[in-house]
């Protein structure tokens, strides 16, 4: 496999671990130095806004913390498509597209939940590519009830 | 034991003050009579002054009546507020939610105003209207404003409405030594829900659903001080919860706050709760502020901001916006909960279920996990609309007077 596709291929799988509730199997593709931002602008404010923003050990409370919460159990499911890999040395930044569509338990209607760019850092030197850093990049603001398992 | 139909629907074993109906949160005609009785003659946040910092900017609100509005900043410095609406054809004049506009201009006739609410501009006007009208006839219609209490913006659709110091009165003394340094929004976030606007407000007044909250139950409910925490209730409806000191540091992944609030003793939190659907949340080192702005009966839209000092270094507002998230957000651990419940309590009194009651029957005190917060609301709901929440359709008028209706 080329390195774009293995670089695909991570985006790809990051994405159905989380779709999977695979925490554990997500923080595997992840660097030991990687961060997670959720970013929006709001043009009511006027304002860049950052609504989630943690290292990897954060993240890791954060999932082992789950099941402590009361949290809407809907699946989601995230649709990523790479649109471009710009390889920088021993690093890339891929920029991908992401709808996050959520299924209702009662009835299995399924909505589309939230519109992003996903913001890469992928680490290239150990072999396997592994991510250092996401940002997910929000077009939606208005998320209802919200929701406690990241985009 | 589980209850029949007639058990079902008869009265909680409470006095009648102990709970409310539940069709006040589905009434169609309800809904629409509060909106009259309630919502326009209040004072109701718009937006935050940081909002609108220089001339001629501005900030679109949609009043919890219905009535779209305009919050704008004139050269003079003031703010003032008008509809959103041209006196012309009735069209919307502004559409971005905030911007700068030295003429506030109505894509449709190009018919503009000024940010004293003067049309300014009337295309072809002679042409048109000869002298039968001109520009003086055709001025927005403005709304009462004042900007107070941490630098919010009030508007009031009630021209003869009592000024906002009146309408506050003592319920926010609490809060004032707290408010004394300026502030800015840092976080905006709207979430729109299938629920009754006062069950979004009834969360807010009650703490005894810490329970659905890991976090408040590990940070706040387990710990010394919890229970002491009082609800005092003011005129108008509003309502304050005393403060005690929150131990951040007992949840996993937290920490002891570091930033803080001036003045504010570290772990500190107090909440205002002002009739009819706005709460000033003020938890450690962010000021929350929520608007409830109702859709319908059963659908709201909840506008929340998230607050730090103007003075904020660069790492002050960082830590802020981190403390904010971490249960606020909306990735945030409480928010989801408390979003989530109030969801739940929407799905189960939408209209045709045959839920009939709510019941804020605990007594303790006026300690946190008394109910006597939404109490107090209710009692002042039932005030101004004419109705006991507890029994809102009963008819007093004479049975003749009753069939002429």
């Amino acid at each position: 496999m080329d390195q774009r596709a293995q670089i695909e291929e991570l985006v790809y799988r990051s994405c159905m671990a989380l779709d999977e509730r695979d925490f554990k199997g997500f923080l595997e593709l992840c660097d030991p130095g990687f961060r997670y931002k959720v970013t929006v602008y709001s043009p009511e404010i006027r304002k860049e806004m950052v609504w989630l923003d943690q290292d990897r050990r954060g993240m890791e409370t954060l999932f082992t913390n789950l099941p402590r919460h009361n949290s809407d159990h809907s699946p989601l499911v995230r649709h990523a498509t790479v649109y471009t890999v710009k390889m920088d040395g021993a690093q890339a930044e891929v920029v991908s597209a992401l709808q996050v569509f959520r299924t209702a338990l009662d009835g299995g209607a399924t909505e589309l939940f939230g519109v992003a760019r996903l913001i890469d850092t992928v680490k290239l030197d150990g072999g396997t590519p592994r991510l250092a850093s996401r940002v997910v990049r929000m077009e939606t603001r208005q998320l209802g009830f919200g929701s406690h398992i990241p985009f | 034991m589980a209850k029949s139909a007639a058990e079902w629907n008869a009265p909680p074993k409470f006095p009648p003050t102990h709970y409310v109906d539940s069709r006040i949160y589905t009434d169609e005609a309800i809904f629409e009579e509060e909106k009259e009785k309630l919502f326009k003659p209040s004072w109701i946040i718009a937006c935050h002054e940081s909002e609108i910092p220089n001339a001629f900017d501005y900030r679109l609100f949609t009043h919890p009546s219905g009535v779209p509005l305009i919050a704008v900043r004139g050269e003079d410095q003031n703010v003032r507020s008008f509809y959103n609406i041209c006196p012309h054809r009735g069209n919307t004049i502004l559409y971005d939610p905030a911007g700068n506009a030295k003429r506030m201009t109505c894509i449709f006739h190009q018919w503009s105003f000024d940010t004293r609410g003067n049309c300014i501009d009337i295309s072809r006007a002679d042409q048109g209207y000869q002298s039968r009208f001109c520009k003086e006839d055709a001025g927005l219609r403005e709304v009462k404003v004042e900007v107070g209490y941490g630098g919010f913006v009030w508007v009031n659709l009630d021209d003869a409405c009592a000024p906002l110091k009146d309408y506050i009165g003592p319920s926010m003394d609490i809060l004032a030594p707290y408010m004394q340094e300026p502030m800015e929004v840092f976080h905006f976030n709207r979430a729109i829900v299938d629920t009754n606007y006062k069950l979004w407000h009834d969360t807010n007044s009650e703490f005894y659903h810490d329970f659905v909250h890991y976090f408040n139950r590990i940070t706040g409910m387990m710990q010394p001080g919890y229970f002491d925490r009082k609800y005092t209730g003011f005129p108008n409806g509003h309502a304050t919860v005393g403060s005690m000191s929150i131990q951040y540091d007992k949840y996993e992944g937290s920490k002891e706050r570091a930033v803080g609030w001036p003045g504010l003793t570290p772990g500190g939190w107090y909440m205002v709760d002002l009739f009819p659907g706005m709460t000033y949340n003020l938890r450690t080192s962010v000021l929350r502020i929520d608007t409830a702005i109702p859709l319908g009966p059963n659908k709201v839209a909840i506008e929340f901001r998230g607050l730090g000092l103007k003075s904020d270094t660069p790492a002050q507002r960082a830590q802020r916006v981190f403390d904010h998230n971490t249960i606020w957000g909306p990735f945030g651990r409480n928010l989801h909960e408390d979003l989530l419940a109030v969801h739940g309590q929407g799905r189960a009194m939408r209209e045709g279920t045959d839920s009939r009651w709510v019941i804020h029957g605990r007594e303790e005190a006026s300690t946190i996990h008394d109910e006597i917060g939404m109490r107090h609301f209710y009692a002042e709901w039932s005030r101004r609309m004419g109705r006991a929440s507890y029994e809102p359709f009963r008819d007093d008028r004479p049975a003749q007077a009753r069939a002429a209706a």
